[in-house]
């Protein structure tokens, strides 16, 4: 069953004095239920513009966009929101908690936010915690507890209301390699265990290798596109060339890990 | 770009946050002006407004409350306003900037913040002036309306004590500057939330002297008042203060812990934040608080005299004329025929005519509870409990039932009055004092400035002694529409050497004491608008130096999915709180006030304090109305970009 299409969406900023820049075109995606995708590109090629038109914060100026058999475009502002709120989880590199609540408050929001009852909420909230490893620190404040713990703790907040498309931006961008490695075990976990499709965008060749697909794009268009085997090694060097044919600037991956 | 152009750049790019404060300093500027305006006026420095001399000290008095209450708050706002702007300044000393350049950048756009308000006010105020003595000439009766002048004295003392008090702040507070290490300067605006915390025992103290204060304020009354009022303004301000720092912690964090309340929808977010909304915020909501407590306080004060000055003008005058004759026959002072054709001509006829007859009682030595006793010189009339009961059942006050040997008086002595001596026609008597009344059914005249009142028996039998000529006969008339009738009861006719004899100042008096009571109202409004406008301001202010923290949290909702009515109802639920909170306790704080106003002047006054509520709390709801709408565009501004 395919979670997201794309036919030939593309985005045209204009700018004033008639300048338009052509960030976007004629990507065709479809993405089936269960997938990991990984979304690569130098920097300026479009991976932003394509997920912000992919979690409908944007929307394309051509083309058709459908997830889950919805199209966003012909929805209401309000029930956008709501589509967002229920098809769709997040996971940003800034992890984006409220500092004002414990991260327990964190995950669950999207599930208060539905007015679930607090019974069921707590019954989802248990295991999902404890594949993550986040258990202990559930009381916490944000500030009292690590990057990767955060991020993992975002990734709970993606998934605990079981939406039909996670889409991951730079996840890892601001953690060390060490928390680097342990959240993208837990979000592989949760493809694989959970079923959640995922779709991440990412500089970070390490971090790709977990995905099952790759897509690469180039001057916001689509360049090329992998898969991976069985061995994660293989697919990082199968990555690392295709970055070396792609070409372009990746200087904005942090060195610690380029 | 020079430093002035720095300075002016700065302004213009806070204009949001500073806008609230820069109308509080206009308004403080303009109230000071129109007053100072009509007490340097030159026809009331002249003398030629002689009524002015009334307002004149009032006026003075409130110009001192507005310099003192504009040091404190302008003084309150540029801390704090320095406290939003570290960051800002750690990235100008992080470029080289100097401590003293600093201090000087700050001075420099006090000065254009004080130009520019001292600037507008003056100019409103001048506008506005010819308004303000144009009620002012109502109010204080004048015949020519007050001429439009702005007296130069006026322009130079507003001008120069705000722009002194302005500048002399600045310094102040920006000698507070510079002292934070460089990274402590950037850190300012990151510092993460900590764990919100309460004490117990501070919990415990804010209810306690809540507490003790409410109940000290229940019982209230004349005599405990001077020792009292202190105790507990001292134990209601602390419990206040403990209030919004202690105890909303505690209930906050109680709510929390009901799932049911805090795992519903939007109301984790509102609550979680609201924690340290109201920790962040607690001082100021303290001081509004306890502003909005003196505002609705001081205006119920204004309004009630205003209220009760009638109830208090027929306690002291039951009837518009009263007359007082020596004589069951003798009219020497005025003929009853002759008064009423004179006052129905003059289209007050009398509506109602009491007739009292007595005795002189002289020699009267009054004994206390405590045993000291008063000599009593003038004389006084006794009249009959059965005459008394007919006076009180007219009027609708309380009747009295007294025993043999025992008097009433009216009158409230502490310590009460327990014996009353003395003479009738030469003969004493001695008798107890079973009755302070707080009620005088008689108008006081000579011969008659503390009725005493004897059981019928007693008073028959003292009154035997009397000859006719000897006994003494009060006369009350009421009048049609007494209030307008002062000028045509002065005209009545009397004999020079009997004036005292003839009670007929109700009409004169009343008029005197509504105008003063109108005129203090008038005065004090525009000093309880300016707490209310600045109090207002305070909240606004702190609201809009969280509007970029909060941009960021409702940014991160909303990409999760948070509709724009979700964060819509967030936001107004916030702001309602934290403007209606400080509303709420003060409306308390007043009402317990007025509880204990009720207990001072043994009257009634609950209607009233509600109508001051209904009107504060509507101005309350404007206020708050355009702040919530000027916070959301800011907000959607800033969610829009990202």
């Amino acid at each position: 069953m395919s979670v997201l299409q794309t036919k030939g969406i593309g985005k045209i900023y204009h700018s004033k004095g008639n300048m338009s820049y052509r960030a976007l075109e004629d990507i065709d995606l479809n993405i089936e239920a269960g997938e990991f995708v990984g979304v690569m590109g130098p920097s300026g090629s479009g991976k932003t513009t394509l997920l912000n038109l992919l979690a409908t914060i944007d929307r394309p100026t051509s083309g058709e966009l459908e997830i889950n058999g919805v199209q966003p475009a012909k929805l209401s502002d309000k029930k956008l929101a709501l589509f967002r709120r229920r098809e769709l989880g997040f996971v940003f590199q800034d992890f984006n908690l409220l500092d004002t609540m414990t991260i327990k408050e964190n995950i669950i929001l999207p599930l208060v936010l539905e007015g679930v009852a607090p019974r069921v909420i707590e019954e989802k909230l248990k295991p999902l915690a404890f594949m993550l490893n986040i258990e202990a620190i559930l009381d916490k404040r944000t500030y009292e507890v690590s990057g990767g713990q955060k991020q993992r703790a975002a990734i709970a907040r993606a998934i605990i209301h079981q939406p039909a498309l996670v889409l991951a931006d730079e996840l890892t961008g601001n953690l060390d390699s060490k928390a680097a490695k342990d959240v993208m075990d837990a979000l592989k976990d949760m493809n694989e265990r959970l079923g959640a499709t995922v779709l991440m965008v990412t500089h970070d060749p390490f971090s790709a290798s977990y995905c099952k697909r790759i897509v690469f794009i180039k001057d916001g268009k689509l360049f090329s596109e992998i898969r991976r085997g069985t061995n994660r090694q293989a697919f990082f060097q199968q990555i690392l060339d295709a970055l070396s044919v792609l070409g372009g600037n990746f200087d904005d991956v942090p060195f610690a890990r380029a | 770009m020079t430093f002035r152009s720095l300075a002016l750049s700065n302004m213009k790019g806070n204009w949001r946050s500073y806008s609230a404060f820069f109308l509080s300093c206009v308004f403080s500027v303009l109230i000071f002006y129109m007053y100072s305006s009509f007490i340097f006026h030159p026809d009331v420095v002249n003398g030629h407004i002689q009524q002015a001399a009334k307002v004149r000290r009032g006026m003075l008095f409130c110009l001192y409350i507005i310099g003192i209450f504009s040091f404190l708050f302008v003084l309150y706002s540029n801390a704090s306003f320095l406290k939003t702007r570290k960051q800002e300044f750690g990235l100008l000393s992080l470029f080289g900037m100097t401590k003293a350049q600093l201090r000087k950048l700050v001075i420099y756009e006090s000065i254009a913040l004080a130009l520019l308000s001292i600037g507008t006010g003056i100019g409103l105020g001048m506008l506005f002036s010819k308004l303000f003595f144009m009620a002012l000439s109502v109010f204080l009766k004048v015949s020519d309306p007050i001429p439009f002048a702005a007296p130069l004295k006026a322009i130079g003392m507003t001008g120069l004590g705000f722009f002194v008090l302005f500048v002399a702040i600045a310094v102040l507070t920006s000698l507070r500057i510079g002292k934070a290490e460089l990274v402590e300067l950037f850190k300012a605006g990151r510092k993460p939330k900590g764990q919100l915390l309460f004490s117990p025992w501070l919990v415990a103290l804010a209810i306690v002297s809540l507490g003790s204060g409410y109940t000290m304020a229940i019982m209230l009354n004349p005599f405990n008042f001077f020792y009292m009022a202190l105790l507990i303004l001292v134990t209601v301000t602390i419990g206040t203060y403990f209030l919004f720092t202690q105890f909303s912690v505690l209930l906050i964090r109680f709510l929390q812990k009901r799932h049911s309340v805090f795992y519903n929808r939007t109301n984790m977010v509102v609550l979680s934040q609201l924690g340290y909304k109201l920790k962040d915020n607690a001082r100021i909501l303290f001081m509004v608080s306890i502003m909005s407590a003196v505002i609705l306080t001081a205006s119920g004060t204004f309004y009630l005299m205003q209220i009760n000055s009638k109830q208090q003008i027929y306690q002291f005058y039951p009837y518009a004329v009263a007359v007082m004759e020596k004589g069951l026959q003798s009219h020497a002072v005025i003929d009853p025929e002759e008064l009423k054709t004179h006052l129905r001509e003059a289209g007050h006829p009398v509506t109602d005519e009491k007739i009292v007859a007595g005795a002189s009682v002289s020699d009267i030595k009054l004994t206390r509870s405590n045993g000291n006793n008063i000599e009593y010189n003038p004389k006084t009339m006794m009249i009959s409990e059965s005459d008394y009961n007919r006076l009180a059942e007219a009027q609708g006050k309380q009747k009295i039932h007294l025993k043999p040997d025992t008097v009433a008086m009216p009158g409230s002595f502490n310590p009460p009055i327990e014996r009353f001596q003395g003479t009738v026609q030469g003969k004493a008597f001695d008798y107890a004092v079973s009755a302070n009344l707080s009620d005088s059914v008689m108008n006081q005249t000579d011969m008659n400035w503390m009725t005493v009142i004897m059981e019928d028996g007693d008073y028959k039998q003292l009154l035997a002694n009397v000859p006719e000529s000897e006994q003494l006969v009060w006369y009350g008339y009421e009048v049609k529409d007494w209030e307008h009738a002062g000028a045509a009861i002065k005209k009545l006719q009397v004999p020079e050497d009997l004036e005292g004899q003839i009670n007929r100042n109700r009409a004169d008096n009343f008029a005197t004491m509504k105008e003063t009571s109108a005129l203090t109202l008038f005065i004090g409004l525009f000093i309880s608008l300016l707490f209310f406008i600045a109090s207002g301001s305070l909240i606004y202010f702190k609201m809009f130096t969280e509007l970029q923290e909060d941009q960021a949290q409702f940014n991160a909702l909303k990409r999760i999915g948070m509709t724009k009515q979700e964060i819509r109802k967030i936001t107004v639920t916030q702001i309602g709180i934290i403007f209606y909170l400080p509303c709420l306790v003060g409306t308390i704080h007043a009402l317990f006030a007025m509880k204990a106003l009720d207990g001072l002047m043994e009257s009634s006054v609950w209607l009233y304090s509600f109508v001051i509520i209904g009107i504060f709390v509507v101005m309350q709801t404007i206020y708050f109305l355009l702040a919530s709408m000027s916070y959301s565009k800011g907000l959607n501004r800033g969610t829009a970009s990202a």
